[in-house]
């Protein structure tokens, strides 16, 4: 029973890991990434199709981070070249590549929202021996598709990236003072849409572990919010990779155990709430300490 | 010097510009959506054309768009208020669940009220209970300078599911399998104005609202303290207007907007409220007030648009092959052209010439 929450946890966690790694690289660079849902929805569309045409998983998720990242790219332009807010680009994106996603699914495939594709290469399975048979530990490390190793492996690489590459070092300046990088000779808006562009390769990645990783079907409702709580997860995480991590991981938790309170007299639909309460919980929480900070200095 | 003042003032320039400035966004969401229809396969302009005469061609098509737009109106207006005084409120998707279910929730509770008191009291209900439901980040944003985005993005769920909750379980129609609360009684509904179509009172309602919105941007101090206070919050404060206390209203009031919306939804179209009530009003109500520039004409003609094309796109689907998600593509791109500077694209192309 445990083992099983802790095992659904971890991979309800590794699409909200991945996006909100993408979408904390992306908000250093100074853009708050609304439309990592759209990009994820992308993602998870081609990964599938790809899985299904090639047969081959490594092949899928190379399409599914391009998918990503063409939207991120779109996205990014329109903000960055035509000076568009970022919050309503991403809002507008949110609806257009649903849209789009939709319309596709109906032109090319005569489907209404779901897609079911023959031999779909699923994500393999890494069952560690001797390990997997350890209660909990089996259930935290072992069973788990390549996407979750790599997410996990993301954290650590993104806080080296951020304080110890060029690079990083780069997309920070760039994030607190565009003026500042600009007289430096950086290009602050060329950073910029690299930083989107990240975010929706591995927002692409994270849709691709839900099609391909969890269920291997698409579904237009197969995000289910998931690039908003990968927001939360960021914006909880102050721009750090492993609070960001921390965070992802209870919110899998939320995620797991509302679906194994489904049908045990606990309503799903008020456990779905529970992420999204605490997002403004902590928001406040954090707002009032820095408050209280300031009135310490006065 | 001179000729650049005979050729144009400043202030007739702008005004000119001002006027032309939404139809760029249009356009160019036009042209990508043609594109994508285009790579499907369709003649972008027969499209276009059967949407048109799908959405304008008779007196019952009329009707239809004209009741396809009155929550697009509201919402365009809920967002509009918010936005002035500099509150960016994305929240009133939430506000139409929870003020639709309010309003549905007395139309059948107390049946036995004549029109006259059930009418209005539903309807006061959505807006009491769409206002409170932005109570919280609208005091966040203005005590703590919490990120009023965040706050209502994340109330849009949690208004969705808890209301799906709510008619799953304790609001749920006796006998009835999907999660929708009883039928209003009849003496809840909104007046019918032209009975085949679904064009109800509410539509007046929200023409109205729209017309003291312009009175009141206009003509009262409140209106114009709005508008200083999202234009320049630092030069409002020195000029003595207590900004937070602004922002606090002004959420409440788009609340409230957003709640009637629902309400409206609620007791004209739906009759009850049933889970998955708004088919995102309240976003396409962003997109709104976006291309209206806040103004009472620019919304309801950009609520007109959308309700044209909501209405239109569910028809042509029946005779054509046309899928109706271009409808949301076109929503989608308008968004995201009409905060772009698409000014910005021929001034890149000229100095690259």
């Amino acid at each position: 029973m445990i083992d099983n929450i802790i095992h659904a946890a971890v991979v309800m966690t590794t699409p909200v890991l991945l996006a909100a790694l993408g979408g904390l690289i992306n908000r250093v660079g100074g853009l708050v990434n609304i439309g990592l849902d759209s990009m994820m929805l992308a993602g998870a569309l081609f990964g599938l199709i790809v899985a299904s045409m090639t047969g081959s998983w490594p092949v899928a998720l190379l399409a599914a981070a391009a998918a990503g990242g063409v939207v991120g790219l779109a996205m990014s332009l329109a903000v960055t070249r035509l000076q568009a807010n970022e919050i309503i680009v991403g809002l507008g994106f949110l609806v257009a590549v649903a849209g789009l996603v939709r319309f596709f699914l109906s032109v090319a495939y005569g489907s209404s929202g779901t897609l079911s594709l023959p031999d779909v290469a699923r994500l393999p399975r890494i069952d560690i021996p001797v390990v997997a048979d350890i209660p909990v530990l089996g259930a935290i490390l072992s069973g788990h598709d390549p996407l979750t190793w790599a997410a996990w492996a993301m954290v650590p690489v993104t806080v080296w990236f951020l304080a110890r590459t060029r690079l990083g070092l780069r997309l920070r300046a760039v994030g607190a003072a565009p003026q500042a990088a600009r007289a430096l000779g950086l290009n602050p808006l060329m950073l910029r849409d690299l930083s989107t562009v990240y975010a929706g390769i591995m927002s692409g990645l994270a849709g691709a572990s839900l099609s391909i990783g969890v269920v291997g079907i698409f579904n237009e409702g197969i995000t289910a919010g998931r690039g908003f709580i990968a927001l939360a997860a960021f914006y909880f995480g102050r721009n750090r990779p492993w609070a960001t991590a921390a965070c992802a991981l209870l919110f899998g938790f939320f995620d797991a155990f509302q679906i194994r309170m489904q049908g045990r007299g606990v309503p799903a639909e008020l456990v779905q709430t529970l992420p999204y309460a605490m997002v403004i919980v902590v928001l406040t929480a954090v707002a009032l300490a820095a408050r209280r900070a300031k009135a310490r200095r006065a | 010097m001179s000729g650049q003042a005979v050729a144009t003032t400043p202030a007739g320039r702008s005004a000119f510009l001002g006027m032309l400035e939404p139809l760029g966004p249009l356009v160019a969401a036009f042209v990508v959506a043609g594109l994508v229809l285009l790579a499907a396969g369709h003649n972008p302009l027969e499209v276009y054309g059967l949407l048109a005469t799908e959405a304008f061609g008779s007196s019952r098509r009329i009707a239809a768009t004209l009741s396809a737009a009155t929550p697009l109106i509201l919402t365009g207006l809920a967002t509009a208020v918010a936005f002035r005084a500099g509150a960016f409120n994305v929240g009133v998707e939430g506000c139409i669940f929870v003020g639709g279910l309010a309003a549905a929730t007395v139309g059948f509770t107390f049946a036995g009220l004549p029109a006259a008191l059930l009418l209005p009291l539903a309807l006061l209900a959505g807006v009491v209970v769409g206002s409170l439901w932005m109570l919280t980040p609208g005091v966040l944003k203005a005590r703590l300078d919490v990120d009023e985005v965040v706050s209502t993005l994340m109330l849009n769920f949690i208004a969705i599911s808890l209301t799906a909750w709510l008619v799953n379980g304790p609001l749920l129609a006796p006998g009835s399998a999907n999660s929708a609360t009883p039928m209003i009684a009849d003496a809840a509904r909104l007046p019918k104005l032209m009975p085949p179509s679904t064009l109800n009172a509410g539509f007046l309602i929200a023409i109205a609202l729209l017309g003291l919105y312009a009175l009141w941007g206009s003509r009262t101090a409140l209106g114009f303290e709005t508008r200083l206070a999202g234009m320049n919050p630092r030069f409002a404060i020195a000029s003595g207007i207590d900004v937070p206390m602004l922002v606090i209203k002004m959420m409440l009031l788009s609340g409230a907007i957003g709640g009637l919306a629902g309400g409206i939804h609620a007791l004209g179209n739906v009759g009850r409220f049933v889970a998955g009530f708004s088919p995102g009003y309240g976003f396409t109500g962003i997109a709104v007030a976006l291309l209206g520039r806040g103004s009472a004409l620019g919304i309801f003609l950009a609520a007109l648009l959308f309700g044209a094309l909501a209405n239109a796109g569910a028809t042509i689907q029946f005779f054509s092959d046309v899928p109706i998600e271009i409808v949301d593509i076109l929503q989608g791109t308008v968004m995201v052209f009409a905060v772009a500077q698409l000014g910005r694209l021929i001034v890149r192309r000229r100095r690259a010439a």
